[in-house]
């Protein structure tokens, strides 16, 4: 057998641009995540440090925050997903590690996640066609997060802006059949 | 039917998988009777009409498994509690509980 040599590649391969006056989707390719989660007893530890560190409190139900540089989205009880801009070799994994050893566990998620980012005045109603949790802009509002499912794939769903910019976390393998749904549910839209 | 997650607020039944009884309680292993304690604890169930309490997993939304006090008739629930809180309040409080 010839040597193989195993290269990356995008998640968004086979994803071509859209265009759509009311709708864009952009795919957000050069983030370091790492989730993280309270050591037993910890939970105020992990808060002091996480405020020392990046001057951002952790929000303790759903919700994301910003920090230095960072933003830290609610992902269960007692949990979080750390994101960042991967520039300079950035790699939150090693980082958070470093900053919360012993109050915390750090899992990479850069690989195994994707975000996408979906904006426009039409996002709204093409979200809700398979996202059963209520985006009214009175229900689901800047800074909220969901965690549920798009069309039965999961997701964390959370608002950037009131444009509405909307921002999705899933699993990377299943960005294609997100596509597939997401056009789908567009299509009405003139995507 | 919807359950209201005490992390996530209400959502749809299909966010949840049913669990099972919420009121076994695992039998102690080392007890002469174990064997018969276990059939008991695993099959028995005397499903009687009115409420009950199920523990319910939030498999697709923040993971949490709940106890969900419901009424089997009517669907009506009438309380959801986080089932770590639950299990917590059960057992004397020690020195590393969170």
């Amino acid at each position: 057998m010839a040597n193989q040599t195993l290269l990356a590649t995008s998640a968004f391969l086979h994803w071509k641009p859209v265009k759509a006056l009311n709708f864009t989707v952009e795919p957000r390719e050069t983030l370091t995540m790492a989730s993280f989660a309270a050591a037993k007893g910890k939970k105020d530890a992990l808060a002091a440090a996480i405020r020392a560190a990046y001057g951002a409190d952790l929000p303790k139900g759903s919700g994301r925050v910003e920090g230095n540089g960072i933003a830290f989205v609610w992902a269960g009880p007692d949990q979080w997903l750390a994101i960042a801009e991967r520039k300079d070799g950035r790699d939150l994994e090693s980082e958070l590690k470093a900053a919360l050893s012993g109050i915390a566990s750090v899992v990479d998620q850069s690989d195994g996640r994707v975000v996408v980012r979906i904006s426009g005045s039409d996002a709204r109603a093409i979200l809700a066609k398979g996202i059963p949790v209520d985006l009214d802009a009175r229900a689901f509002k800047p800074g909220n997060v969901a965690i549920t499912h798009a069309s039965h794939i999961g997701v964390i769903l959370w608002q950037i802006d009131d444009k509405p910019t909307y921002e999705v976390a899933l699993f990377r393998s299943y960005v294609d059949s997100f596509a597939h749904w997401l056009l789908d549910s567009a299509a009405e839209y003139g995507v | 039917m919807r359950i209201a997650c005490p992390y996530c607020g209400e959502r749809s039944l299909d966010e949840f998988l049913y669990s099972g009884d919420a009121t076994v309680k695992r039998p102690d292993f080392a007890s002469p009777t174990a064997a018969n304690e276990f059939v008991s604890y695993t099959y028995e169930r005397s499903n009687p009409p009115g409420m009950h309490r199920e523990l319910w997993y939030h498999s697709a939304g923040c993971h949490a498994w709940l106890v969900v006090t419901r009424g089997i008739a009517t669907h009506a629930i009438t309380s959801v509690e986080v089932a770590r809180d639950v299990a917590l309040n059960e057992k004397p409080a020690t020195k590393d509980s969170i």
